[in-house]
């Protein structure tokens, strides 16, 4: 029998020292958090390593975890954290020049919607990345402003006037609107 | 980039239909708009894109092969040096058994008895002078319905049976919580 086990009831258990209990969390959220890192740094292996960096986070601050946000509001602020600050010492990232990505692949064998959403992923990675986040968290993951404001420590309208800018440059680089 | 730069040539600002096309933000002048073709093609061109990222939105992303494996070797590496033993002192030396052990036999026992549907038990620290005692704390989901005494009973006399069996150890004092019921059928 598979039984849906509350996600609080899950960290009270790992709380408690019950490392199996976390696993069932892990399993549980990885995908999310895995995803979210992904969509933020565009390379699979420092997604990877972020993933894991936020689990073991976790595990250490099970101690501070109240139960008054949701696990997956938790998680998303660590691993949300983890990715800014990699993203701060990272070379900002020439994601606009499209000669470079476009080098090692074979524009011929893309489907047409495959191009589109390529372009529409290089101009996310060139955004600055507090747009970037406000944007995964709202247009990804389906987060409201208010959960989104939560996980970045920030307003709403500064939520909102992220990702109206990150939406603006997006789409003007994209559309076709002249 | 100046703002002439994000106008129609009818002047319109392509700020202003951004937020239209992706939050359905009300027209600042829709007498104008309705007929000027410059902001019908920008509208146009301005859903199609965002279609787009709504598209990229839904490409699911695989969780990589392994992830909980690496991710649970790191957390039980860190949770295995703060593990404790019951000690269990014999004629011709001891016999040490990891809390952890006893709590996942204690957490597969719980689970088999009927009306249990999530068991996570962890031993107590021991008691100085007691060494030969094992405490254990219990967290249980139940199924809705059944008394929750008699499920608790059965709990506590299946797992003194088991651990007494398993380890030698004299099992004393099994604290039971409740931490959640399972409403469905």
């Amino acid at each position: 029998m598979v039984v849906q086990v509350d996600d609080r009831v899950l960290v009270e258990a790992a709380q408690a020292g019950d490392v199996d209990a976390f696993e069932m969390l892990v399993r549980r959220h990885q995908g999310t958090v895995y995803r979210v890192a992904l969509r933020l740094l565009h390379s699979a292996a420092d997604a990877e390593d972020v993933t894991q960096d936020t689990f073991v986070r976790a595990w250490r601050s099970l101690g501070r975890f109240r139960g008054d946000s949701a696990v997956a509001t938790w998680l998303y602020r660590i691993v949300t954290r983890r990715c800014l600050d990699l993203l701060a010492t990272r070379r900002p990232q020439a994601a606009l020049d499209d000669d470079q990505l476009d080098a090692g692949a074979d524009p011929a064998a893309r489907a047409e919607q495959r191009e589109r959403l390529d372009a529409v992923a290089r101009q996310i990675a060139g955004l600055p990345p507090d747009q970037r986040a406000a944007l995964v968290l709202r247009e990804f993951e389906g987060l409201s402003y208010e959960q989104a404001a939560a996980v970045l420590d920030t307003t709403v309208p500064a939520v909102k006037g992220r990702i109206h800018r990150a939406r603006l440059s997006i789409l003007k680089a994209t559309a076709e609107w002249r | 980039m100046s703002p002439h730069d994000d106008r129609l040539p009818c002047g319109a600002e392509l700020e202003a239909l951004v937020a239209q096309a992706t939050e359905g933000t009300p027209a600042a002048d829709p007498r104008h708009q309705e007929r000027c073709p410059y902001c019908q093609t920008a509208l146009r061109g301005l859903g199609t894109a965002w279609e787009d990222v709504r598209a990229l939105a839904r490409v699911p992303v695989p969780v990589p092969h392994g992830l909980t494996v690496r991710v649970m070797r790191r957390v039980r590496n860190l949770a295995g040096r703060a593990a404790r033993n019951l000690i269990l002192a014999v004629p011709r030396g001891r016999t040490q058994i990891s809390h952890d052990v006893i709590a996942r036999v204690a957490g597969h026992t719980a689970l088999a008895v009927p009306d249990v549907h999530f068991a996570s038990a962890r031993p107590a620290p021991g008691r100085p002078g007691e060494p030969d005692r094992l405490d254990l704390s219990v967290r249980l989901v139940a199924a809705y319905g059944p008394a929750l005494h008699a499920v608790a009973a059965a709990v506590r006399a299946v797992l003194r049976r088991r651990l007494r069996t398993l380890t030698g150890a004299d099992v004393g004092q099994i604290d039971i919580t409740f931490s959640d019921l399972d409403h469905r059928a």
